[in-house]
């Protein structure tokens, strides 16, 4: 379920007859819904200021910058993973696993030895499987894409564990695959970078490409989608494979930053993901699932976590925050949606 | 209708306002214990915000005032007007499917409970046999609401509002209640309707099938851009009067056109079965409308459905010579056929996408180029979409959902028709859409004839098939047994989708 179906099933009402909005006057919503949409970004402008206010020293520093960014950027990544699917109107519940394998995957055949280019390609490879098979899953076998992808989670995480042996592999990572993990040209960690090309990537294809209109219509209204000629089926499978090639395409550059491979690695990546891509949903594009609203909640989210750390928080706080930030976001996703309508 | 008695209902200057527009502007009306009370006006013209102030979801401005059964109604709260006597019947009836009668009924009430909260079934299950009895139905009340027939489910939602958890129900508002009955199923709705009534409740009746209104209302009341233009005694008016009354502007009517030329077949159907659909055999033509009639569960609503390509048959359809694979809309469309599904909200609109998304869903190439969207190009066309169906408000970036029912029926149609089709598949194409949209659509519909197009529409609304039709077909038990030709009336249409079940029973 998308979140505009999520919110369409939190506001059922009688849509004949709407008198008024019919000639809803443009002056009083537009601005409305201009704060709310950018919302996101004022908080985080607030935040920022909160922070670097209460602890001018450790906050505002280059440092915490980079090392928010740095370290946001692979969540940012699985994110937005999640969006394609969320935008068909599918759950993909086994975006972490996916990208903990692909960590596992890469991490093992360093350890084999294997040229680093073809394991990054190999984890590439897996993660289209991986995302092959979820499609088989939901779109011929007709099972729950929520049940389905769950069951693929736990079906990865064993799979992790049988090829790291339990262990954490360390061996064997070649320099020049820890180097593309590693850099900061010109001071920008290049997890930075990988992120900004797969969210402008992304960003085209959901908002320029017929493909993207095609994800978001099926999504909004499937039958309707169907009636009106979209090879329904096709999309959702095309989108759980999107979204299994980036997750394989996080894990590949977070076993080049981290030069490990264990299967611990992923799955705390699978909240944070939901977190993000659900208030994103309330963020630039009111209502949908999009890229750029998902970055300013990872972003939103992990600002707030570090100046919380920064203050001497517990390390649990991290979980408190998406957990809370992921319940907030669905319940202000479906207000919008009642405000919009009244 | 004695003065003695106070009024069931008083209103009193009733004004609301969205942002700028005035949705109701100072709407005063009286009915009184006793009598059918049907409320019409084309859609837009305030019934609807009028009902969602009574029930609690809109609160007026101040000023208006609304006295239930002689006591002041406090605004913008559901439990106030439920406990003042006002029920509400929606065209969704709220019933839910899974469960049985008995339970549906005691939904709001709360279960009749013994000692430790064990539901006294028995007792549940001969309360609900009575309260659907004294509405005249015989219904087992341990049948699953989903197993009813439509008429039996409305018999059900109306129960339950008339027996909500005490009080005196002094206003029973049915929002269409007959757009889903077939009709046969229509009269025994009215039979209910009219024994509620002769127990002094007063019923507020909404629909857009003005001959329900003659049939059933005593008095009528008129709203226009939300004012209140007539309340008059149904006996005193006639149907051309009250359409006026309700466009302010006599009705043009549809077919003063000239009669297209038929030509060859575009759409060719044969041994054609479904799942109630049996071996059905249809052609057709360029240049015709070919109206299919008959009632709930005659087929007609799969054969559009199977016609559009949206459901799986046996047989062969086949379009200009080219054969069509079953259940593939998409190839349907490709061959030429495009369909406008039944219930929009469920089968067609894209709800929370601007109006411009919900037009070019259907084909966006003429609009990319190397894989990427140039909205400039679509956006132009969409305002020619817009000018030609006559959208209103011409605003593509509304969402769809914001538009009133005809101007989203407009915006499907559109999204059928921009495809250029060979052949048009209408299924209930002016369901819940006002007179004047109607005969706009239907406009719309026959001013394309002379491109070519044939159009198959199957509608439950024999008036509809009567001014829209060449020819109609009649749907009994899955088959077409019958074909009328011009002139068609409306009439001759329903008596023939009934004919066999008179001889029969």
């Amino acid at each position: 379920m998308s979140t505009t179906e999520a919110t369409a099933a939190a506001t059922q009402e009688s849509d004949r007859d709407v008198a008024i909005p019919a000639r809803r006057p443009r002056g009083r919503v537009v601005p409305r819904l201009g704060l709310d949409r950018f919302s996101g970004l004022y908080v985080l402008g607030a935040l920022v200021l909160a922070y670097g206010i209460w602890l001018p020293d450790t906050f505002l520093t280059s440092e915490t910058a980079r090392s928010v960014a740095d370290g946001q950027a692979i969540a940012a990544i699985v994110a937005l993973a999640l969006v394609v699917p969320l935008a068909a109107g599918a759950f993909d519940l086994s975006v972490a696993a996916t990208l903990g394998f692909s960590v596992c995957l890469v991490a093992w055949l360093q350890g084999h030895h294997v040229n680093p280019v073809l394991s990054v390609l190999a984890a590439l490879a897996v993660g289209i499987v991986i995302g092959a098979v979820n499609s088989f899953v939901v779109v011929v076998l007709r099972v729950n894409s929520f049940i389905g992808t769950l069951g693929m989670s736990s079906l990865l995480a064993a799979a992790s564990y049988w090829i790291t042996g339990g262990q954490t592999l360390i061996k064997g990572f070649s320099p020049d695959l820890l180097r593309a993990g590693r850099a900061q040209p010109a001071h920008i960690p290049v997890t930075v970078l990988y992120l900004v090309g797969t969210a402008l990537v992304l960003w085209f294809v959901l908002e320029h490409t017929p493909l993207g209109r095609y994800f978001y219509a099926v999504g909004a209204n499937p039958r309707a989608a169907r009636l009106a000629g979209l090879r329904v089926d096709r999309l959702v499978a095309r989108s759980l494979i999107l979204a299994g090639f980036l997750s394989a395409l996080g894990g590949a550059i977070l076993a080049a930053k981290l030069g490990l491979g264990s299967p611990d690695v992923g799955p705390p990546y699978l909240l944070p993901a939901f977190s993000a891509a659900f208030l994103g949903a309330t963020q630039i594009r009111s209502g949908r699932v999009n890229v750029l609203g998902t970055l300013v909640a990872v972003y939103l989210l992990g600002v707030g976590v570090k100046g919380l750390q920064l203050a001497g928080a517990p390390s649990y706080v991290s979980d408190l925050f998406n957990g809370a930030a992921l319940i907030v976001a669905v319940a202000l996703a479906a207000r919008t949606s009642r405000a919009s309508r009244t | 209708m004695s003065s003695s008695s106070s009024p069931a209902l008083r209103v009193v200057n009733l004004t609301k306002t969205f942002g700028g527009a005035q949705a109701l502007k100072g709407i005063s009306l009286e009915i009184v214990p006793g009598e059918i009370h049907a409320l019409v006006g084309e859609n837009g013209s305030g019934k609807s915000t009028f009902v969602k102030i009574l029930s609690g979801y809109h609160s007026p401005e101040s000023g208006g005032v609304v006295e239930v059964g002689g006591a002041a109604l406090s605004f913008g709260d559901a439990e106030a007007s439920q406990t003042a006597g006002l029920r509400f019947v929606h065209q969704d009836l709220g019933l839910i499917d899974e469960l049985t009668c008995a339970e549906n009924l005691a939904i709001g009430r709360g279960f009749d409970t013994a000692f430790g909260r064990r539901i006294r079934w028995r007792r549940e299950h001969e309360a609900a046999r009575a309260a659907l009895a004294s509405l005249g139905y015989e219904i087992d009340p341990r049948r699953p609401v989903g197993h009813l027939s439509v008429s039996e489910r409305t018999a059900v939602a109306i129960a339950r509002a008339v027996s909500v958890h005490g009080g005196q129900t002094h206003v029973v508002v049915l929002d269409e209640p007959t757009v889903n009955l077939p009709r046969a199923e229509i009269q025994r709705l009215f039979r209910l309707l009219r024994l509620l009534r002769d127990r002094g409740v007063a019923l507020i009746f909404i629909s857009h099938h003005l001959e329900e209104i003659f049939e059933l209302a005593d008095r009528v009341t008129v709203l226009r851009d939300g004012e209140v233009v007539a309340t008059r005694p149904v006996s005193e008016l006639d149907h051309d009067t009250l359409i006026e009354a309700m466009l302010g502007r006599a009705l043009r009517t549809v077919r003063g056109d000239v009669r297209s030329d038929v030509g060859a077949a575009v759409l060719t159907v044969r041994g054609v079965s479904g799942e109630v659909v049996r071996d059905v055999d249809l052609t057709v033509r360029a240049g015709e409308v070919v109206g299919v009639a008959g009632i709930t569960g005659s087929g007609r609503d799969e054969l559009a459905r199977l016609v559009g390509g949206g459901a799986p048959f046996v047989g062969h359809i086949d379009a200009g010579g080219q054969p069509l694979r079953p259940n593939r809309p998409d190839l349907f469309i490709r061959a030429g056929v495009v369909s406008v599904p039944a219930e929009r909200k469920a089968n067609a609109a894209l709800p929370e996408h601007s109006v411009r998304e919900n037009l070019t869903i259907s084909d966006l190439t003429p609009y990319t180029r190397w894989k990427v969207l140039r909205r400039s190009a679509e956006r132009s066309d969409v305002r020619t979409l817009l000018e030609t169906f006559h959208i209103r408000p011409t605003l593509p970036e509304q969402p769809v959902d914001a538009l009133s029912g005809g101007n989203q029926q407009k915006v499907m149609i559109a999204r059928a028709m921009r495809l250029e089709p060979r052949v048009l598949v209408l299924d209930e194409p002016t369901q819940g859409v006002d007179v004047g949209a109607q005969a706009e659509l239907h406009r719309l519909v026959r001013g394309s004839l002379a491109t070519g197009l044939g159009v198959l529409a199957c509608s439950s609304n024999s008036e509809e098939l009567s001014e829209i039709a060449d020819r109609v077909l009649i749907m009994r038990g899955g088959q077409v047994v019958d074909e009328l030709t011009a002139p068609l009336s409306a009439d001759d249409i329903s008596a023939a989708t009934l004919a066999k079940q008179k001889e029969t029973s």
